[in-house]
């Protein structure tokens, strides 16, 4: 294929991605799609390979979108036009089960199945044995209580299967806006079948299909050049998850171990050192485990080579079947697999390429999820009308990276900070909702020469009834760690505080009702910083001394620079403290 | 006489209109640093051309129409005043969070953006309004009066107050503003909810804080304006273009500068309205203003021009976000100066790395090195060496082929022909994407709609475009290089006013709608009354923002009427929420509840006659000549040549083909036609590839 048709396709490709997920994004009905942006579109190849994916969730589409195609293949090998397939399996590569996954096989109009396009949408709710979609003390699938569709059909020449619907009325919190966001993700799904056919007509199947082999290669050639672009090497990292109920004592650790092999241009991280799968809802499902690996390799190298099946063949992931990451059984529960434990795995793997490659990799992300973005329930006063949302009234975590200060509302490392921030007005105009304050917290970033995101605090509480809040905050215990030299984040806590004004410590992994005239302190934890904090430019540390980030103790402490009383830098007593390190 | 000036970042664009309609155009170097110097180069250029001197000239003006860039400006290069923002207790980081969201996600060069008022200079007022404008703590006017005399101590230039739902009780904002006039005499300020009285708090505070920092500079410049204008012999009316496609009064951008900080590109849109009614009959246009460095596309809907309130100065995520409502244009870094590239994986790019003026091209000979899309053109024969800007600039066509040969043709393996039409193709794709962006947010059918181009760089690829997206017709107005200072002409004199009221399709309360609408229709009648006296036409429209009571963003919708006056207005209005959803979206959703969370009414004051716009003609220029060009599936061929202005209405030419004037080269690919229409437009059938 020449270049030129090479570089045109790929550019439409990447529309059809981008088509499929404005008009997801646009017509979603959950905050946790339209303010979460916690969706994906991507297209995989008849021989379900990740062709092009939109720009989302990095833990989305990475690994899971094959898996899923190749599972519909293999149940229903004679797929039509006007099919469409519903997957939320974690055993079937599904991420979690709140992430309902809609499948639309391209079959042209010879009956030949030629690319499945997917749209992933979590949901505000799935019918778990609880109001929460992350049910992170689950002993197994069964006490998770969601509905698993394994590869399901629910449609047929272009018809839903109204069976379907009818159950998934039954058994979700808020039916009506499932079907909203149900038919928001098939009408993204189908957009994406129009498009590719319209392609098809113009250029012809054959060439999309030779398009997608060079396309492939093409990714597969850059991500050989991003990693001879660093030296050979091996490290080895752990990352602790916090204690929760169903883990140890001492919680989750996750050792990763990196090797760089540079001549080869491979990569591998090997996760089969780890525990057994848990009886809790921390364990990562196949596609989490896979894609978790990915990301953190993917933030470390050259940030333009292509995410998919090409460039993934230059990766070696070693798993293990029954690992709490790697590939669980049947019935384990994942319900929180797309972002606590995944966290623990693509955090180590990010710093453990800086300790191979300087300026290279990054520090780790901050914890999540913290009550600020938690899931809030109850019975609306307005209309007596039960209500469930997930709020995103914040949350920070960036990490350090090799050229820059942390992007500051990452969210978490799986997320990259795609998710947006919660207007307060908007959200006490949607739940009776009072936020009393939201507020960075000083001297919570990662020290380091290029520093981590601080902490936020969050204060907030019901108006006029009560209010159930559901989250798993990790991060209280073990916060994000620096690389090469960086300081941790600060860690995540929760509190209650009470009518009088009284604190009371919360758990991390809690189903919380809170009364009227109560409020939630929630804290997200902060990012780790990269480098050392003494070489970061004094007239930044005085920048973060003057915004206050931090305290002028923390400047000289932990960062060596002295400040005068009217902020600035007092060079010979710096150069003593730097000099002294 | 009235005159159209257009303050661009290279040149400053003038169009003289008679009184019988017919336009000339003339050009001068804009002088960033005083801008106001560089329309008066252009006028005198002008009225030395029309043989007269610049007080006769200017005395025969009844109106100058102004689109700046000088706020813009201002913001993108940190020269705004010192600006202080109040806030509600407990939200001071709300210009540091921002709304979140981030593009790019494995790239992590990027540093997190800054504030656009740092924390240094945002204070905390002890005060808080509920949702339902319910006070839950009250005023501590002590406080604000400490944190005024810090505002002192901190030499601030400028004040924004931003408190949460004062939409919906603003009497906290009001009674600070009385106190900021009192003892903070001589020092603006704006006030959220007077501005911008939209739900969503860090939009409102970042419009109330950069209108705040723009005030003093722009009430001088515009001072200035006027008062260099009058003293050059002007007497007529000094109106700017404002970032919604209306006009207002001097004193009144002043008073609110945020309305003019997107006067650029907002013109172009309605000069494209203009030219498709009259040249097709499409219900749907599309507007491409090619520049140098960007491609600037907005759409014209039925008649009406969309806005958007995701308002970004600088890139998404990254920028500024005014989250005050602008005419929609989707700006990608794509012109005559992206560069062209082949990367290491062996995949040919192109931008969005510019070389913008300086160095420019290679063929520009500035120092320029890379190929870019103009040196494409040129090793095509599509753009002439020898006559480009009329000659004004000479072009090195060895340079642009060597480039193309150096960059592309030779890491691609292709012959250098081949090569630069490779480079053309990518760069329409990638002008192309920017298109179906906007038209799919837009809910357009690219394929039902007519293109517009205009640009001086419109011509050299836009039938590939249209070809591309299954336009059938592209229009090229004889404005079309200064498409923007023609629509200004076009233009009419428009406010708007808006308040956020929540109502429930299920629970409406149409009294206290009625009496926000009424409210906001004597604002309306007042600014026609005004400002808008002695006008030849006014309307006032009214439209909702509204939204399924569970999405996220509103749509607006367009009231029939000024009311809501009962049940069955009620139902009206319910369906026209559902008909708009399903245009933009493809999808109505019956069962579900209608949230409206803001109202607005929009008065447009039409101030001249409508007349046809028309170039005058130079006299005794050449009408035909012929070119060596290389077309795909042609090759190297004699190419004849037009001169745009000898060509008659009704003349139909067929491709392959070239058309020309001082500002502009249009490429009829083979294939397609074109024909002069008495608009002055060349319509093109773009025809099969």
């Amino acid at each position: 294929m020449d270049l030129v048709t090479l570089a045109l396709l790929n550019n439409r490709f990447e529309g059809v991605a981008r088509k499929m997920a404005n008009t997801l994004l646009r017509t979603g009905r959950s905050g946790v799609l339209n303010i979460a942006r916690d969706f994906s579109c991507c297209i995989v190849t008849a021989d379900a390979q990740l062709l092009v994916a939109n720009e989302g969730l990095p833990i989305h589409v990475l690994s899971g979108p094959d898996i899923m195609a190749k599972f519909m293949k293999e149940y229903c090998p004679d797929l039509k036009a006007g099919d469409a397939f519903i997957n939320n399996s974690p055993y079937h590569g599904c991420s979690h089960a709140a992430d309902h996954t809609i499948l639309v096989p391209i079959v042209d109009d010879a009956g030949r199945h030629r690319f499945t396009v997917l749209a992933k949408a979590h949901q505000a709710d799935i019918g778990n044995s609880i109001p929460t979609t992350y049910h992170g003390a689950a002993r197994d699938v069964y006490e998770e209580g969601a509905l698993i569709f394994p590869s399901v059909r629910v449609q047929e020449n272009y018809r839903t299967n109204q069976d379907f619907v009818r159950m998934c009325r039954m058994r979700i919190r808020v039916p009506d806006q499932w079907w909203g966001d149900f038919l928001a993700a098939l009408g993204a799904a189908r957009i994406g079948e129009q498009e590719i056919r319209a392609m098809a007509a113009e250029v012809g199947w054959d060439a999309l299909e030779a398009f997608s082999r060079e396309w492939l290669d093409y990714s597969e050639k850059r991500m050989i050049d991003a990693l001879r672009a660093l030296p050979s090497g091996r490290a080895s990292r752990v990352s602790r998850h916090d204690p929760f109920p169903g883990t140890p004592d001492d919680g989750i650790p996750v050792t990763v171990h990196v090797v760089v092999d540079a001549e080869a241009a491979r990569i591998s991280v090997d996760l089969t050192e780890n525990m057994d799968c848990l009886p809790c809802g921390l364990n990562l499902s196949e596609a989490c485990t896979r894609t978790a690996a990915m990301v953190g390799i993917f933030n470390s190298i050259d940030h333009s080579v292509p995410k998919n099946a090409g460039s993934f063949r230059r990766i070696d992931l070693k798993l293990r079947e029954n690992c709490v990451v790697g590939v669980p059984r049947h019935p384990t529960s994942c319900s929180v697999a797309t972002t606590n434990v995944a966290d623990r795995v693509a955090n180590p793997v990010q710093c453990a390429i800086a300790e191979i490659a300087e300026s290279k990799g990054m520090a780790e992300c901050g914890a999540v999820i913290p009550p600020s973005v938690a899931v809030i329930s109850g019975i609306h006063p307005r209309d007596g009308k039960p209500f469930i949302n997930q709020v995103f009234l914040g949350m920070t975590g960036g990490a350090g990276s090799p050229d820059a200060d942390a992007w500051l509302t990452i969210g978490h490392v799986g997320n990259a900070g795609m998710c947006n921030l919660d207007s307060i007005e908007l959200d006490e105009l949607r739940q009776p909702l009072y936020v009393a304050s939201r507020r960075l917290l000083p001297d919570t970033e990662g020290a380091g020469e290029h520093v981590g995101a601080p902490s936020i605090a969050v204060e907030f509480g019901p108006v006029g009834c009560d209010i159930s809040v559901g989250y798993v905050s990790d991060g209280v215990v073990n916060a994000a760690l620096g690389t090469r030299g960086g300081g941790r984040g600060g860690p995540a806590n929760q509190y209650l505080i009470k009518e009088d004004g009284s604190r009371e410590p919360l758990p991390s992994c809690a189903q919380v009702d809170v009364a009227d005239g109560q409020l939630v302190l929630s804290i997200s934890a902060g990012g780790g910083g990269y480098g050392d904090p003494k070489s970061r430019p004094a007239d930044k540390v005085a920048r973060d001394v003057r915004l206050g980030r931090i305290t002028a103790e923390r400047a000289r402490a932990v960062y060596g620079v002295a400040l005068g009383m009217d902020g600035s830098i007092e060079p010979e007593e710096t150069a003593r403290l730097r000099a002294a390190a | 006489m009235r005159f159209a000036v257009d303050t661009g970042g290279t040149f400053t664009d003038l169009v003289v209109e008679d009184d019988s309609g017919i336009c000339r155009l003339y050009k001068a170097a804009t002088t960033p640093h005083d801008p106001v110097a560089g329309m008066l180069d252009a006028l005198t250029v002008a009225a030395d051309a029309a043989g007269r001197s610049l007080p006769d000239f200017l005395a025969g003006g009844s109106t100058l129409l102004h689109g700046t860039t000088h706020a813009i400006n201002a913001i993108i290069t940190g020269r705004t005043a010192r600006t202080a923002l109040l806030t509600t207790l407990g939200h001071g980081d709300i210009l540091v969070l921002r709304e979140g969201g981030r593009a790019e996600t494995f790239n992590f060069t990027h540093e997190f953006p800054e504030p656009y008022i740092p924390r240094s200079l945002t204070f905390e007022v002890p005060e808080r309004v509920m949702a339902d404008g319910s006070v839950r703590h009250g005023l501590d006017e002590q406080a604000v009066l400490s944190q005024i005399e810090q505002l002192k101590e901190k030499s601030v230039e400028a004040v924004a107050v931003c408190l949460l739902w004062s939409i919906v009780n603003p009497a906290h904002e009001l009674r600070i503003g009385e106190l900021l006039e009192k003892h903070l005499p001589g020092i603006p300020f704006t006030l959220s909810h007077r501005l911008n009285p939209a739900i969503r708090e860090f939009r409102r505070a970042s419009s109330a804080a950069v209108d705040a920092s723009l005030k003093p500079m722009i009430a001088r410049y515009m001072s200035d304006l006027e008062r260099r204008l009058r003293d050059a012999g002007f007497r007529g009316r000094v109106l700017i273009v404002t970032s919604q496609a209306g006009v207002i009064d001097a004193a009144d951008a002043a008073q609110a500068p945020i309305h003019i900080v997107n006067s650029g590109p907002s013109m172009a849109p309605i000069a494209g309205r203009y030219y498709a009614a009259i040249d097709s009959s499409a219900a749907d246009t599309i507007i491409a203003d090619t520049g140098g460095t960007t491609y600037d596309v907005s759409i014209v809907r039925k008649g009406n021009i969309p806005t958007t309130r995701e308002t970004w100065i600088g890139p998404r995520y990254r920028g500024i976000m005014l989250g005050f409502p602008w005419v929609d244009v989707k700006s990608v870094g794509a012109g005559g100066g992206s560069i062209a590239s082949i990367d290491g994986g062996g995949l040919l790019r192109v931008g969005p790395a510019s070389a913008g003026a300086v160095p420019g091209p290679a063929s520009y000979g500035r120092g320029g090195t890379h190929a870019t899309v103009t040196d494409a053109a040129v090793a095509l024969g599509h753009i002439d060496p020898a006559y480009f800007l009329g000659g004004a600039m000479t072009l090195d066509a060895e340079a642009a082929r060597q480039a193309v040969e150096r960059d592309v043709a030779r890491p691609g393996q292709l012959p250098v022909a081949e090569a630069a039409d490779a480079v053309l193709t990518i760069a329409t794709e990638n002008m192309v994407q920017a298109i179906l962006d906007i038209t799919v947010k837009q809910g357009i059918d690219p394929r039902e709609a007519v293109l517009i181009g205009g640009g001086g760089a419109a011509g050299l690829n836009s039938v590939r475009i249209a070809r591309r997206l299954g336009c059938r017709t592209l229009i090229i107005p004889e404005t079309g290089p200064a498409l923007s200072a023609a629509g200004a002409l076009m233009s009419e004199l428009k406010a708007e006013y808006h308040a956020a009221q929540v109502a429930h399709s299920d629970s409406f309360d149409h009294e206290a709608v009625n009496a926000t609408l009424a409210a906001l229709a004597r604002r309306a009648k007042a600014f026609a009354a005004g400002p808008g006296a002695g006008a030849m036409e006014t309307t006032i429209s009214f439209k909702a923002d509204a939204r399924y009571a569970t999405e996220v963003w509103e749509i607006e919708v367009p009231l029939r009427d000024g009311a809501i006056a009962d049940a069955d207005a009620l139902l009206e209005f319910v369906e026209d929420f559902h008909r708009t959803h399903e245009m933009l979206f493809s999808f109505r959703d019956e069962g579900s509840l209608i949230e409206v969370v803001g109202w607005t009414a929009s008065v447009t004051c039409r101030l001249s006659e409508r007349k046809d716009l028309r170039l005058a003609s130079p006299a005794g220029i050449k009408e035909k000549w012929v070119r060596n060009a290389w077309f795909a599936g042609v090759g190297w061929a004699e190419t004849t040549v037009y001169r745009f202005e000898t060509l008659k209405a009704g003349e139909r030419i067929n491709g392959p083909a070239i058309v020309e004037n001082d500002y502009t080269t249009v490429i009829v690919d083979p294939g397609a036609s074109a024909e002069r229409r008495p608009s002055g437009s060349l319509v093109i059938d773009v025809g099969q590839q």
